[in-house]
This record gives structure tokens, C-alpha cells and sequence, in this order.
């Protein structure tokens, strides 16, 4: 069976007005079975920037590990903060450089630009090619569901308020028709200056 | 019910051919004082795709009895089919309505005999004069084997230490619903291939009771 499927999991991000949304949710499992349902696939990496990383459960916490390595160096060294775009570049390359022996790993990045503030999402195959699109990204194992709901609901220049609901719907509802998704959700509301942290009751099955 | 979690176009050794069949079900069957309660969770999947989540797994032999359902949703159905013809006819030359241990002869004789082929766990549940309310589990394979309380399906694995420790043997009616619903949602809870709602029949002397119980209308568990 499929790598990429062995823990399985979903993570969507979308632009809004001046805010960007990312969420997952926080299923760990082994193949059918549900381990435990308090596992989300979402890290904040900066002030205004997250990265999500669904896949391979493992891989999950490696890459995270090295992702913050790699991003701490930096920000000692250029004594500033991280942009989104170079981010993604940073963790591309960090894929890449295991090309022929990859992480398990298919990331979604989502942050606001600290210098002109516009939303900012990108994903990524397992060897870092990178995907910017002026809308939204989806990952995971239920992204042809994921895809339905976005294409469906999404329309530019959402609200904070919005963009929550929209997130929200979209991951549920895909995850729903996912047996190895779900199991609780985490959605983060990304603004100038403010981060929201909402945990969204689901079905539990 | 269809197949193991499998992507088939991922896997170029073609695993999927030799992967263990998951039984992608909870089900479970119960005597009580006066007859049986039987139960289902209502998810069908096609690999991880969630194909149907509102199934109904609890299937119509006879007025007196029904069968559970997991395993191949094609195999099963057909199974089922054939069952109910049989006894149909059973029962106009009997005159009378047949016995739950006549029908779980049936689904034994087909399970049994092309076993080679089927992927069929099913149980046989349901209530006559002469013995009341019965449970028969004919598992893969066709063995029939009756029991006062028995689970089946994929989820059944996270459940048997709940259903040993909990059952009791003549409950009521009440308190057997209860004790199905709970071990459902509990196996629903832990298994991938389990979801939806649960499916309850209740079924007497009167005939069958059939019930739903919405996913926010489960009771609830500690969920880690």
C-alpha cells in the first residue's frame, strides 16, 4: 500500500483579505486503526507563518525538527525574520536534497509576509516541487475531496470570520468521506496581528 | 466492505492482489429476555474512499430474521438473496414460519461450499417458537457456531474486552440496546473502516423494531 497513506491525514490553507487560514486534522492512526486523535499535522514556524505536513507520521516530527534547525540558523545569522516565499524555498530544498531517498512528506505553507503583509500559501510534492497558487492548497489523503470542497467554496477576498467557516467546512466535510482523516480539527486564522487558534468539535469515526 | 486500505495505482508490485481482505464493518448480535438485538455501523469503503456512509448492513431474511453483514458487499448481497429465496419456498411448503437455525444451515451451505470464492462473515439472528431468540455467527470460512452475544467485522478487534467484561446473559430490552450501541460506537471509534451511524433492529415474538442513532446522538468516550 501507499506510503503516503499508511498514517493518513488532511491539511488545507487558504488566502482571505489580508489573512491567510491553514488547518488540519488530528487523526494518528496506524493503517485502519486510530491510535490516538490528538496528533495535528500544523506547526507555527514564525510570528505570521505556519507550515503543515502531512504524510508519513515520522517524517511528520523529522522534517518538522529540521525545518525549525534550519530556520533558527537563519534568523541567528540574518538577525531577521523569515519570509514565507523563502521558507518554501528552504524547505524545498530540503526535500530535494533526499530526492532519491525522500521524506514521506507532502507540505502546505501558509503565512503573511512580515514586510508588505499579503497572504502567502504554497504546497509541495515529496521532493519539493513547489506549487504558489492566488487561491488555495490542499494535501493529504483525501485531496480529491479536499479539491471538491475548495473549487465549491471558496471565493476571493474572504473575512477572517469567513474564511473560518469556509476552512472549516471544506476540511470536515472532506475528511468525512476519508476513513483515515478526521478525528478532531485545528484551524489557525493568520492576520496582521493576530493568530487564531480554533479546535473544531468533528465527528469522531 | 469492498476491499483493504489499498491505492492501486501507487503500488507497482501489485500487493493489493495477496492483501489481507479487512472486513471494513463493526457488527454485533445480542440475545436479551425475549429476543435479540442486532446492530450495524453503516460505512462502506473502496480503499480509504468513504463509498457509502449511511449503508444499511442489517439485512431482511424473514419477517423473524435478519443477518448481519460484512465482508464483500457483492458476496454478501448475493448470499443474502439467495438465502431468502430459499426460505421463502422453505416456508410455504412448511407451513409455518421457518427457524433461525434453518437459515443459518442455508447461509452455512453456501458459505461453506464456495468458500474458495466468498468473502462473507455474516451473522444470522432473528426469533422462532422453538428456541426463542437465537444468534448464529457463520464466519469466513462456514462454520456455523450459535452464541448468546457475538461481534463481527474489521472494528469487532478493539471491542472483545469490552463485550467479555459488559455482557450479561437475559438483559432487557433496554439494557441491550444500550450494550450494543455502546460496543458499536466504541469499535466505530477505534476503526477506520467503521463510521456513520448505528443501525439497530430489535427483534420478537412481534416482529422487527428498526432504529437510527445519529452520529452526535452517540454516547460518548474518552477520545485521547
Amino acid at each position: 500500500m501507499s506510503i503516503l497513506a499508511y498514517n493518513g491525514g488532511a491539511v488545507v490553507a487558504m488566502k482571505g483579505k489580508d489573512c491567510v487560514a491553514i488547518a488540519t486534522d488530528k487523526r494518528y492512526g496506524i493503517q485502519a486503526q486510530t491510535i490516538s486523535a490528538n496528533f495535528p499535522k500544523v506547526f507555527q514556524m514564525g510570528p505570521t507563518l505556519y507550515v503543515g505536513l502531512p504524510g508519513l507520521a515520522t517524517d511528520t516530527q523529522t522534517v518538522y525538527q529540521r525545518l525549525k534547525f534550519r530556520m533558527n540558523l537563519y534568523e541567528l545569522k540574518e538577525n531577521r525574520i523569515m519570509r514565507p516565499n523563502t521558507f518554501s524555498a528552504m524547505l524545498s530544498n530540503l526535500l530535494y536534497e533526499r530526492r532519491f531517498g525522500p521524506y514521506f512528506i507532502e507540505p502546505v505553507v501558509a503565512g503573511l509576509d512580515p514586510i508588505d503583509n499579503k497572504p502567502y500559501v504554497c504546497n509541495m510534492d515529496l521532493i519539493g516541487c513547489p506549487n504558489e497558487p492566488e487561491d488555495f492548497v490542499v494535501s493529504g489523503t483525501c485531496t480529491d475531496q479536499l479539491y471538491g470542497m475548495c473549487e465549491a467554496l471558496w471565493e476571493p477576498n474572504l473575512s477572517p470570520d469567513e474564511l473560518f467557516e469556509t476552512i472549516s467546512q471544506a476540511l470536515v466535510n472532506a475528511a468525512d468521506r476519508d476513513a483515515i482523516s478526521g478525528w478532531g480539527a485545528v484551524v489557525y486564522i493568520i492576520e496582521k496581528d493576530k493568530i487564531t487558534e480554533k479546535h473544531v468539535k468533528t465527528r469522531m469515526d | 466492505m469492498a476491499a483493504s486500505v489499498v491505492d492501486t495505482y501507487a503500488d507497482p508490485n501489485m500487493s493489493w492482489m495477496n492483501a489481507p481482505h479487512s472486513t471494513g464493518t463493526s457488527i454485533m448480535a445480542c440475545e436479551f429476555d425475549g429476543g435479540v438485538v442486532i446492530g450495524a455501523d453503516s460505512r462502506t469503503t473502496t480503499g480509504a474512499y468513504i463509498a457509502n456512509r449511511v449503508t444499511d448492513k442489517l439485512t431482511r431474511i424473514t419477517d423473524h430474521i435478519y443477518c448481519c453483514r460484512s465482508g464483500s458487499a457483492a458476496d454478501t448481497q448475493a448470499i443474502a438473496d439467495i438465502v431468502t429465496y430459499h426460505l421463502n419456498f422453505h416456508r410455504m411448503e412448511l407451513g409455518e414460519p421457518p427457524l433461525v437455525q434453518t437459515a443459518a444451515a442455508i447461509f452455512r451451505e453456501l458459505c461453506y461450499n464456495y468458500r474458495d470464492s466468498l468473502v462473507a462473515g455474516i451473522l444470522v439472528a432473528g426469533w422462532d417458537k422453538k428456541k426463542g431468540g437465537q444468534i448464529y455467527s457463520v464466519p469466513i470460512g462456514g462454520m456455523v457456531q450459535r452464541q448468546a452475544v457475538s461481534i463481527g467485522g474489521s472494528g469487532s478487534s478493539y471491542v472483545y474486552g469490552y463485550v467479555d467484561a459488559n455482557f450479561k446473559p437475559n438483559m432487557s430490552k433496554e439494557e441491550a440496546k444500550k450494550f450494543v450501541t455502546n460496543t458499536l460506537t466504541l469499535a466505530m471509534l477505534r476503526d477506520g473502516s467503521s463510521g456513520g451511524v448505528v443501525r439497530l433492529g430489535v427483534i420478537t415474538e412481534t416482529g422487527v423494531e428498526r432504529l437510527v442513532i445519529l452520529g452526535d446522538q452517540l454516547p460518548k468516550f474518552y477520545e485521547g
